[in-house]
């Protein structure tokens, strides 16, 4: 009886242990814990291998919509999963970062990145709210106009994905506005590489 | 007769243009050399396609395989679709497709060739003759003399595969420069998730 106790036991620590081990994402990290409107969300990826990615992110024909290039200045950083991850774990969780999806608010309500908030990109061409948004972000202007970014956050900017350059646009707005180039960073992949990877996303409806 | 052929030549050109999906602007397509003939790589101008194949999968399994970070080692350029397209348009250097022959001969990019990452992992005559083509022969000291070696390219099956960073390393190890190894992370998924035309090397090495 004690043996099939301590079996039992062993079984469902392992169990609930290995729950997001088939997939994992990187060789030490199953899963982490990021914090999405004040709610903590466990993010790991789809275990199911045979599953495939359906739908809008799998469409191919996108007229206009240019491939980006893998930097947009030499000096902003393009970052991939496990760096957007690790920019989650210790800027946005301590609240020293943000994460932002450019994309249109119907897009980001339907789905999104877990610790993401949205700016849809059409700020682009609406200064004040530009100057509104540098402000919770933390970058003030003193009384001579000049912008005080010592407490700024870091920000990581995505879109859409590959094809899509309003990480790039906005991005460089901001450089112009004088936002410090290493706290920006651009995670190129975007929506369509997070979801191919089978990463957790929530909904904001 | 030929008349009539070249009116709807001509409309069906101007038909097929106007929905072309451009690499970047103004650039429809790129000519590159593979296998001694010239292959044009394009984004897919077919309206509703989507990605089915197994590059739709978001899942496999890890070991071995896991999300990879988005540099392979500091001083190894990480490039994406421009970067990849512009080496191989202009033969900047060897494009390396590190997959295992079976994966390659089903489908790779043009103007690769494949040396499967297990290669760079173990001594063996046929490391050896790679490195000599590379490096050209041994110092007195008895090792490789890459200053005079050429620059590498490598993909594989993109960001959730570590085989082109586990010859990257091997090479590292090797002594081989990283300012002259580059890194395209997207691999064949993201290739293909833009659209971009593949070939099938059958039995080509």
């Amino acid at each position: 009886m004690k043996k099939i106790i301590l079996g039992l036991l062993i079984f469902s620590i392992y169990s609930i242990a290995g729950k997001y081990d088939k997939v994992r994402i990187s060789p030490n990290t199953s899963y982490i814990y990021v914090y999405h409107k004040g709610k903590a969300v466990k993010v790991h990826r789809i275990q199911d291998i045979k599953h495939k990615l359906v739908g809008e992110y799998t469409k191919l024909y996108r007229p206009k919509q240019y491939i980006q290039p893998v930097k947009i200045t030499r000096k902003i950083k393009t970052i991939g999963e496990i760096e957007l991850l690790k920019f989650m774990e210790d800027k946005s969780n301590s609240k020293q970062g943000i994460v932002i999806d450019l994309r249109e608010k119907y897009q980001y309500l339907e789905e999104s990145i877990p610790s993401s908030s949205n700016i849809p990109f059409g700020i682009k061409d609406k200064p004040e709210k530009l100057e509104k948004v540098l402000s919770i972000f933390g970058a003030k202007r003193d009384a001579n106009g000049k912008l005080d970014t010592s407490e700024a956050l870091d920000i990581a900017f995505y879109c859409d994905g590959l094809w899509s350059n309003k990480s790039a646009i906005i991005i460089n707005k901001f450089i112009d506005l004088g936002y410090p180039i290493n706290k920006l960073y651009y995670y190129r992949g975007g929506f369509q590489m997070w979801k191919i990877l089978g990463l957790t996303t929530v909904s904001n409806n | 007769m030929k008349l009539y052929y070249a009116f709807i030549f001509i409309i069906s050109t101007v038909v097929i243009n106007a929905e072309i999906v451009e690499i970047k602007k103004d650039v429809p397509f790129v000519m590159v050399s593979s296998y001694g003939k010239k292959v044009k790589i394009e984004r897919s101008s077919k309206e509703n396609s989507h990605l089915t194949n197994t590059y739709a999968r978001t899942s496999r399994p890890s070991p071995p395989f896991f999300i990879q970070p988005f540099e392979v080692a500091k001083g190894v350029d990480t490039y994406g679709e421009l970067e990849v397209l512009d080496f191989i348009e202009k033969r900047r250097g060897i494009f390396v497709d590190a997959r295992l022959r079976n994966w390659y001969e089903k489908s790779a990019i043009a103007s690769s060739v494949n040396i499967p990452f297990k290669i760079f992992l173990k001594d063996s005559d046929k490391l050896t003759r790679i490195l000599k083509k590379f490096a050209g022969k041994k110092g007195a000291d008895g090792k490789w003399n890459f200053d005079k070696a050429p620059q590498i390219l490598f993909y594989c099956n993109g960001a959730w595969c570590g085989q082109s960073p586990t010859a990257i390393n091997a090479l590292i190890k090797l002594g081989y420069p990283k300012s002259k190894m580059k890194y395209y992370r997207g691999g064949m998924q993201s290739w293909q998730l833009l659209g971009l035309s593949t070939i099938v090397p059958k039995g080509r090495r």
